[in-house]
């Protein structure tokens, strides 16, 4: 049990990776605590004082923020759930049960990790404007639950849970969705934490199809209404307002993997399968 | 499990699959109908069968394009995979260390593409980045990360290397809480090395999560864009277009919605063959061992 | 909490039939970005600074003095077409958007935008007061497609300073050449005496500068780059003069090769290089350089029109309009139209303050508009800014193609005539897929 256990060398290359990806979100952090005109042309600006919060007072100060960041808490929240109870159960079909075309089944759903989203886009498009649902939540999480990511990592997971345990309950005489339930749906704990941050990641940052489906601007997420809110070459002239945009729209997942991560890495300390 | 084959099970699946045949598979047959149309983003059109595929066929654009895909594909996903990997095994422990150290490599991934690109610009620029200064500071000729044509896709690389590291390590951390503790105290009993623990149980253990990494990084970085559109415009001279950066310019920058999908069809096609391909040559690999 | 509930009521009045107001609503979509926290509820246009601040008065302004309409707004990423087209495919437009002048070509064509003559007639605008530019930007087969609003293209940033140290400074004026010869031998004094390249470019990620360069000259030269509108003629004698000229200025390493816009901008404002070429948008940026004591630009700044290097003094611009969708509307929403169109362009003025050309001759000619810093050295991009024929569709694919292919040919990384050949085959078969 000394797997944990790094040689010098070995902490001494993970502590230089962890200034490769720390130092430049350090540096946007810094950046966001700048007076714009003060970066134009001198971004090295960033490395001492004055320090202000303005870019973020300036976030703030645009009252749409607010309906925005409510906007996309309750997408990605709301993806986030769907896609754990839509992948939770098809994968214990996939993983567990026997039923027709379940290999079928199964391969199509493989097929959608080789769409590429910009492939899909245009014709989803028109399909959700027949449906009348651009411009609505149901139009922002819909798409976000199909994600075949999800049945693949999740039954991949449950393939890895030993049989015996549900041959076991099958035993004792319970109902195969009171072995789901019961038995393997909290063994997929670090699973289904995984799932979600990553669910949630994605919905987030997501950019393309909230941007051609939620048109009105009290439909926007915060990444298109982030985008829209920004001045024409904000890289040069706004450089620190878009540093504070993203260290604001990043603060949210962050706080959600900081909620999961103890799920993800029950650790070794005992309460992991079995 | 008792040759229990009932229709059951589909009730597990149909939410899922409903959904997913609306949502994807609909406009993934849709797509393949416009392909075979000479059809602008407005609808009007007309069918002109193979016509967008054999143009896609002679256009060299588009050539270039998958070739760049699959280069910058093959340069990330190796790295990526053993990296996370190393790094998942280096933190799978409870100390506030490695929560600490997990945190870190997780945070790239919290931010969009927009920060990643202006990030990673302002580290790759020779006139003004990081990298560039480093350069200076040795006595060097900084290198040209975004204009010269063999340095921009590893530059695409080391960006998309860097943002991307936190799914897989996640994915491996939590394939590794999978291994049953039991293992491992049965290896120390008898005095097997770490290397060996290491290859004869963690391997093996995390076998389906290593493909499953791996087909989804090949599967994800085949359609790698905004790094690519943000970064360099897929430039200098296409030397960094990639496929879904040729379909997004196709799709909404000329309005070619027919020729778009056909070049969609093709990408589909494409990364599916690969991921196909890994999941079987995989596959066979599991029912060898899976004999539990 | 003031600004926050008309904004909330203005989404309310949207999102239902039932409007519990009797204004009339017109629903305006438009870039430059939000800038509620500064103007939210501003109504002093002579106040306000930047596209953005100036346009978030100037709306605000206008429903001050309009209580019976109601302007909503839409703020939309840049350039926002990717929305539009969402929203015309879905068959939601909005009733007024901005739209640069290249790209309506592609919405007029399909009928998606409503020419606007009856709204300028109706507004009293006639089509006369427009400059030149503007005038041709907005206009296809004799009938106008929007409001124009400015015009925009490049320009010569120059550093004085810098020019002076060279010995390129006459009366007070920085000394631009007469033709390419005149170009390459002051570039090269220039370095000689600085020891800094003589043009800053952005090569990198911004096809759109090496498409102005060819552009420009090959128009300069009289070269009909469009003989129709579904043909391109790229590899012409004056089409490889132009690529040869810039190829030549990056093999003698009179410019800079490796930079993109932000990297070029800082470039300039850190007094790196002598001239800049980039839009009438960076102005203001530069001018507030200028004015700080202490920055390498300070009191070293001055800005005009490309030279004049072959022929005639013409230069490939472009401009903002305000466009009107088709769509169904009510004849009170079509006089709040053309309400918003005179009001708009009684304040041009205003808006040429973002360093933009003004869209009206009578503004161009005003004491207040060449009152203004460096306004009389580039007021003639009015007069010789050309679009490009407005009746050639896919205009901003177009330049992306061109000045792909002529980055590469200036850089070094393909043949001038063999970037031209492809440019003009790769212009040619998109074009011909227009339906």
């Amino acid at each position: 049990m000394d797997r944990g256990r790094l040689t010098p060398v070995g902490w001494a290359a993970l502590l230089l990776g962890a200034l490769i990806m720390v130092a430049p979100i350090v540096w946007t952090l810094l950046l966001s605590l700048k007076h714009n005109g003060e970066l134009v042309g001198h971004s090295g600006a960033a490395l001492h004082g004055p320090y202000t919060l303005e870019n973020y007072a300036a976030i703030f100060g645009n009252s749409s923020t607010l309906r925005w960041l409510l906007n996309s808490a309750i997408v990605a929240l709301g993806t986030t759930a769907g896609v754990l109870v839509l992948a939770s159960l098809a994968s214990y079909g996939f993983a567990r049960l026997e039923f027709p075309l379940r290999r079928t089944l199964f391969v199509i759903v493989l097929l959608g990790l080789a769409v590429p989203s910009q492939a899909v886009i245009l014709p989803q498009h028109q399909l959700f404007a027949w449906l009348h649902l651009h411009n609505s939540y149901p139009g922002l999480i819909l798409p976000g639950l199909i994600a075949p990511f999800s049945v693949f990592f999740m039954t991949t997971y449950m393939r890895g849970i030993p049989r015996e345990l549900d041959e076991a309950a099958m035993l004792d005489g319970a109902s195969r969705f009171t072995v789901f339930w019961k038995v393997i749906l909290p063994l997929t704990a670090p699973a289904q934490s995984t799932l979600a941050v990553f669910t949630f990641l994605g919905s987030w940052n997501d950019y393309w199809w909230p941007l051609i489906s939620a048109t009105h601007s009290d439909m926007y997420t915060l990444t298109v209404g982030l985008a829209a809110a920004q001045m024409n070459y904000a890289q040069t002239s706004g450089l620190g307002y878009l540093m504070a945009q993203a260290v604001f729209a990043s603060l949210p997942i962050f706080v959600v993997y900081i909620a999961f991560q103890k799920q993800i890495v029950r650790a070794m300390a005992g309460t992991a399968v079995r | 499990m008792n040759g229990a084959r009932d229709w059951r099970g589909l009730l597990f699946v149909a939410p899922f699959m409903l959904l997913y045949a609306l949502i994807l598979v609909f406009p993934l047959f849709r797509g393949l109908w416009l392909s075979l149309n000479r059809v602008d983003l407005f609808g009007d059109g007309r069918f002109v069968g193979a016509a967008n595929y054999v143009r896609l066929a002679n256009d060299p654009i588009f050539s270039t394009a998958l070739l760049n895909t699959f280069k910058v594909t093959l340069m990330i996903v190796p790295v990526l995979t053993v990296l996370a990997l190393l790094l998942a095994l280096a933190l799978n422990n409870a100390g506030r260390g490695a929560a600490l150290l997990r945190g870190i490599f997780f945070s790239s991934a919290v931010l969009s593409v927009t920060i990643v690109t202006l990030i990673w610009r302002f580290v790759l620029a020779p006139d003004a980045g990081l990298l560039g200064e480093a350069w200076k500071a040795a006595g060097w000729q900084p290198l040209a990360f975004l204009s010269d044509p063999h340095l921009v896709l590893p530059a695409l690389a080391i960006t998309t290397i860097w943002w991307s590291l936190g799914l897989p390590m996640l994915l491996f951390l939590a394939g590794l809480q999978q291994i049953p503790h039991d293992m491992y105290e049965a290896a120390a009993l008898d005095n097997a090395s770490r290397w060996t623990t290491f290859r004869r149980i963690t391997v093996p253990a995390l076998r389906r999560t290593i493909v499953l990494v791996v087909m989804l990084q090949t599967a994800a970085q085949l359609q790698l864009f905004g790094q690519s559109q943000l970064l360099t415009a897929g430039g200098p001279s296409g030397a960094s277009r990639t496929a879904v950066l040729f379909l997004f310019e196709t799709a909404f920058g000329r309005w070619e919605l027919g020729y778009a999908s056909a070049a969609a069809e093709m990408l589909f096609l494409l990364i599916l063959a690969v991921t196909l391909a890994q999941y079987w040559a995989t596959g066979r690999g599991r029912e060898a061992s899976g004999a539990r | 909490m003031r600004r926050l509930l008309p904004l909330l009521l203005a989404a309310l009045a949207l999102g239902s039939c039932a409007r519990g107001d009797d204004r009339t609503h017109i629903y305006l979509q438009r870039f430059f970005g939000e800038c509620g926290a500064e103007y939210g509820g501003s109504t002093d246009v002579a106040k306000a600074e930047g596209e953005c601040g100036i346009m978030t008065a100037l709306i605000n302004r206008f429903n001050a003095e309009n209580p019976d309409l109601s302007v909503d707004v839409n703020v939309v990423a840049w350039p926002g077409y990717p929305q539009l087209t969402a929203q015309m495919a879905a068959r939601d437009p909005p009733d007024l958007v901005t739209m640069h002048e290249g790209v309506i070509s592609d919405y007029a064509a399909k009928g998606l935008l409503e020419p606007v003559d009856a709204y300028l007639a109706q507004a009293g605008i006639s089509i006369a007061r427009f400059t030149e530019a503007s005038r041709q930007g907005v206009t296809i087969g004799g009938r106008a497609y929007g409001l124009p609003w400015d015009t925009h293209g490049g320009l010569f940033h120059v550093n004085t300073a810098l020019f002076a140290k060279a010995g390129l400074m006459k009366g007070g004026k920085p000394v631009l050449p007469n033709s390419a010869e005149e170009l390459i031998a002051q570039a090269r004094q220039f370095q000689q005496r600085t020891g800094k390249p003589y043009l800053l470019q952005s090569n990198v990620g911004d096809p759109a500068y090496a498409a102005r360069n060819q552009y420009s000259y090959m128009m300069a030269q009289g070269a009909a780059l469009f003989p129709d509108a579904r043909h391109i003629r790229l590899d012409t004698a004056e089409g490889r003069r132009v690529g040869a000229f810039f190829r030549r200025i990056n093999a003698e390493r009179l410019g800079t090769l490796n930079m993109d816009t932000p990297a070029a901008i800082a470039a300039f404002v850190n007094g790196e290089g002598g001239i800049y070429p980039t839009g009438t948008w960076m102005i203001g940026s530069f001018q507030k350089e200028a004015e700080t004591p202490g920055r390498p630009l300070y009191a070293s700044y001055a800005v005009f029109p490309y030279p004049r290097l072959w022929g005639r003094p013409l230069e490939f611009v472009s401009g903002h309009a305000w466009v009107v969708p088709a769509r169904q509307r009510s004849p009170r929403q079509r006089a709040a139209i053309a309400r918003f169109f005179r009001f708009m362009a009684a304040h041009n003025f205003d808006w040429a303050r973002t360093g933009h050309i003004p869209a009206f001759q009578a503004v161009l000619e005003s004491a207040a508009f060449r009152a203004l810093p460096h306004r009389a050295d580039i007021a003639p991009l009015a007069a010789i800014g050309r679009p490009l024929p407005t009746n050639v569709q896919r205009q901003s694919a177009i330049e992306g193609i061109v000045g792909e292919e002529m980055a590469a040919a200036s850089t070094g990384q393909k043949p001038v005539a063999a970037a031209l050949a492809s440019a003009e085959r790769r212009v040619n078969e998109l074009l011909s897929q227009v339906n």
